[in-house]
C-alpha cells in the first residue's frame, strides 16, 4: 500500500473539539479542527481571508512539522524565507532545513505544471505522493503538505475550477487512508465566488482553523477573521472575565466586532457588563455585534434588557434546527 | 446614582399619591380628574385597572378616553422588579420628550401570595426613590375592601393621600429605606432540614452550576427559567465570594408553603452588607446602566420570581424563588 507508516499514529490522539452540548461543531459530513490539531490521514481545507489568518494557521502548521521530525513539503513559488512560518523573524536556518531534506519547497512548475505551464492535477497527486513516499523511507514520523491554490482560481475561465476539483479528489483518495500524511489545501476566500468555495471545500473532510487562544476544558476563545472578531464557546463568569477581556481587546479592526455565541452555554452578569464597557470604547459607528445567540444565553439578556446594554447589538440568528434546548 | 434623562419645566418633580376609596363613586371622584387632567396637558396618560373598572372610567371619562391607554392590571403587574423598571422606563421616555407619565395604577393585592405581596408594597416604596426628577404623576387606588395590612403599607409608601379634589401630606408615609427595614424584621422561615446543601470554596462556579442543574432538573422548573437561576446563582455566590466572608454555603429545596410552589435557592456567608441601600432594588438608570454599581443584583431581581434578602450580625441570607408551573408535582 502507498504511504504506509512505520509508526502508529497514537501521537495525535487528540480529541475532536466538541461543542459544550457535545454535538461535533460544523455540519456532520466534517470535522473542525485547530491547526495543531492536525492528524495524519486529514485532508484539510483552509479558505483564508487575509494574510493574518493565513499565517496563523500554515504558520504553526509548518513550524510543527519542523520541530518535531516530520517533513514539510510546501508547493509555491513564492521564496521560502517569506513562506508562512519560515519568515526572518521565526529565526529557523531555512537553507539547512532544505539541505537536510526536512523542508522541501517546491515549485509548481515541478509540481503540478505541464511543460505547457498548464495545471495537470495528476501530476499534482503524483507529487505529493513521491514525497510522502519518500519521507517514509527517510524515516520521518509523518509528512505536511501544503500548497496554496488561489493562482489557479486567478486564471480566466471555469476551466480552473474544474481541474482544481479533480485534483482535489485526487489528493483526498491518497491523503484520508494514510497514516502518515496530513496536507491543507489553502485557498483566498476572496479569490471565488461563495459557490466555488462550497464547491472546494465539501471535497475536504477536515476544516482547518486557527489554534483558540485560549482553552482550559471550560471556556474556549478562538480568533475569527470574517467576520473580524472570536468565537467564545463553554462558560463565561468571573473566573475567565481578565483573559476574555484581554482576548477581546486584542480584536482591533477598523469596524465592528463580531462574537459567535453559538457555542457559548453560560454567560454571567459580570460578562454581559464587561461586553457592554467593551462596546462603549469601539469607534462611535462601530458596535459589538453578538452572532448565534443560543436561546438561553438570549433570553437571559433579554430578561436585563438590550437597552440596558447599550453597545451591544444582536446579529445574525442561530437557524431554528439549531441549539434547542 | 441615577442618571435620568434632562427633565424638562414642565415636570420638576414626580408625585405618588394613595387614593383610598370605597365604593365606585370614591373611586371615580379621584380619578376621574386626574386622569381628564392629564389628558388635557398632553401627558402620557395610563390608567392600569381591571376590566369592570376600565368600563367605569371609560363612561365617565366620555371622549377623553380615547387619549388614555388602558392596560390589564394582571398583566401589568407582572413582576415587581421588571413592572418597575418597564414603568421607570416609560417615565423617563416621557420626560426625553417633554411631556408627563401620568398613571393610574391599581395594583392586584388581592390574589397574590403574601411573600409577593410584600415585594410589591417595597416596589412602591422604593418608586419614591427611582422616580425622583421624572415629573411623572402617580395615583394608586387602594380599595377600602382589601386586608388592614394592604391598606396599612399603603399609607407608608404614598407620601401623599387625596381626599376629593386635594391631596394632603400623609402623616403616615415613611422612608422607603425605614420600610425596607420594616419588611426584613420578619425573619426568613428556615430552610427545611433535608435541604440539599452544597458549602462553596473554590471560586471556580462551573462545577456549582452543574449541581444547581441537577437539583433544579429534579423540580419542574422550565428550562428558561433554570438558566436565568443559574445567572442569578452566580452572580450571588460571586459577590459572596469578592465581598462576603466564608463560609459561604448554597442550599437548594422545593416551597409551597406561601400557595405558591417555587424551587428555592439560598446562598449564605458569614459577611455583612452595608445597610440602607435597597440592595438591588432600584433601578439602574435606563442607559449605560450596565456601567452602574448595583446592576447586578438589581438584574438578580429581575431573573428570579423573588428575592429575599437578610443581612445582619449573624450573617447574610439571600433567597432566591423562583415559581414552579402551576399544577405540577414538587418533589418534597
Amino acid at each position: 500500500m502507498r504511504w504506509a507508516s512505520k509508526r502508529p499514529a497514537a501521537a495525535y490522539a487528540e480529541p475532536i473539539p466538541l461543542r459544550p452540548d457535545g454535538q461535533a461543531m460544523e455540519t456532520p459530513w466534517f470535522d473542525k479542527r485547530h491547526v495543531s490539531g492536525v492528524r495524519p490521514g486529514d485532508h484539510g481545507w483552509l479558505a483564508y481571508t487575509g494574510p493574518e489568518e493565513r499565517d496563523r494557521v500554515i504558520g504553526p502548521f509548518v513550524r510543527e512539522g519542523l520541530e518535531t521530525n516530520e517533513k514539510v513539503v510546501y508547493i509555491t513559488d513564492v521564496p521560502a524565507e517569506h513562506l508562512p512560518g519560515l519568515q526572518p523573524r521565526h529565526r529557523l536556518d531555512v537553507d539547512a532545513l532544505v539541505r537536510s531534506g526536512r523542508l522541501r519547497v517546491i515549485s509548481r512548475q515541478d509540481a503540478c505544471l505541464d511543460r505547457g505551464g498548464a495545471f495537470e492535477p495528476a501530476k499534482m497527486a503524483d507529487t505529493i505522493g513521491r514525497e510522502v513516499d519518500a519521507a517514509f523511507e527517510q524515516d520521518f514520523r509523518a509528512a505536511r503538505v501544503t500548497t496554496d491554490y488561489s493562482w489557479l482560481l486567478h486564471e480566466p475561465g471555469p476551466a480552473g475550477l474544474r481541474r482544481m476539483l479533480g485534483c482535489e479528489h485526487r489528493v483526498g483518495d491518497a491523503v484520508s487512508p494514510s497514516t502518515m500524511a496530513m496536507a491543507v489545501c489553502q485557498i483566498d476566500s476572496r479569490a471565488c465566488t461563495p459557490d466555488q468555495l462550497i464547491a472546494l471545500r465539501d471535497t475536504h473532510e477536515v476544516l482547518v482553523e486557527v489554534n483558540p487562544e485560549f482553552y482550559d476544558g471550560i471556556l474556549k476563545i478562538v480568533r475569527t477573521f470574517d467576520p473580524d472578531g472570536l468565537r467564545v464557546e463553554g462558560e463565561l463568569d468571573a473566573a475567565r472575565h481578565s483573559v476574555f477581556a484581554e482576548q477581546l481587546s486584542r480584536v482591533r479592526p477598523g469596524g465592528s466586532v463580531h462574537l459567535d455565541m453559538s457555542g457559548l452555554g453560560f454567560i454571567d452578569l459580570g460578562g454581559l457588563h464587561l461586553l457592554a464597557k467593551h462596546a462603549t470604547r469601539l469607534p462611535a459607528e462601530a458596535s459589538l455585534v453578538l452572532d448565534h445567540l443560543s436561546p438561553n444565553v438570549k433570553s437571559v439578556i433579554e430578561t436585563v434588557g438590550w437597552h440596558r446594554l447599550p453597545g451591544l447589538a444582536r446579529g445574525r440568528e442561530l437557524p431554528e434546527t439549531e441549539g434547542i434546548a | 446614582m441615577i442618571t435620568h434623562p434632562a427633565v424638562s419645566a414642565a415636570s420638576d418633580d414626580f408625585t405618588h399619591r394613595l387614593l383610598p376609596y370605597a365604593g365606585a363613586g370614591e373611586f371615580l371622584g379621584g380619578a376621574v380628574p386626574f386622569l381628564r387632567a392629564g389628558v388635557e396637558a398632553g401627558d402620557r396618560v395610563v390608567a392600569v385597572c381591571g376590566s369592570g373598572r376600565e368600563m367605569l372610567l371609560r363612561d365617565a371619562l366620555g371622549r377623553a378616553a380615547a387619549d388614555v391607554e388602558f392596560a390589564e392590571a394582571a398583566a401589568w403587574y407582572a413582576h415587581p422588579s421588571r413592572t418597575l423598571a418597564d414603568c421607570l422606563g416609560d417615565a423617563c421616555e416621557a420626560a426625553r420628550q417633554g411631556r408627563r407619565l401620568r398613571l393610574l395604577g391599581e395594583a392586584v393585592w388581592a390574589t397574590r401570595p403574601a411573600l409577593e405581596v410584600v415585594e410589591w408594597q417595597r416596589a412602591e416604596a422604593v418608586l419614591n426613590v427611582a422616580f425622583r426628577g421624572t415629573g411623572a404623576l402617580l395615583m394608586c387606588p387602594y380599595s377600602a375592601a382589601l386586608p388592614a395590612a394592604v391598606v396599612a403599607a399603603g399609607r407608608k409608601t404614598h407620601p401623599e393621600t387625596v381626599r376629593g379634589a386635594r391631596s394632603l401630606r400623609n402623616p403616615g408615609f415613611v422612608s422607603p429605606w425605614t420600610f425596607c427595614e420594616q419588611c426584613d424584621h420578619e425573619p426568613l422561615p428556615p430552610p427545611p432540614g433535608d435541604a440539599d446543601t452544597l458549602e462553596i470554596r473554590r471560586p471556580d462556579l462551573f462545577w456549582l452550576r452543574a449541581y444547581v442543574t441537577d437539583c433544579a432538573r429534579q423540580t419542574p422548573l422550565p428550562e428558561e427559567d433554570l438558566q436565568r437561576l443559574l445567572v442569578a446563582v452566580t452572580e450571588v455566590v460571586t459577590n459572596a465570594l469578592r465581598h462576603g466572608e466564608p463560609p459561604i454555603a448554597l442550599r437548594m429545596w422545593t416551597d409551597a408553603s406561601d400557595g405558591a410552589a417555587a424551587l428555592v435557592c439560598e446562598i449564605t456567608d458569614a459577611g455583612r452588607w452595608a445597610p440602607g441601600t435597597g440592595y438591588g432594588l432600584v433601578p439602574p438608570g435606563p442607559d449605560g446602566g450596565a456601567s452602574d454599581g448595583g446592576f447586578g443584583l438589581w438584574a438578580v431581581r429581575l431573573l428570579c420570581s423573588i428575592v429575599q434578602i437578610r443581612t445582619g450580625e449573624d450573617g447574610t441570607a439571600v433567597r432566591l424563588r423562583l415559581a414552579l408551573p402551576t399544577g405540577a408535582t414538587v418533589r418534597r
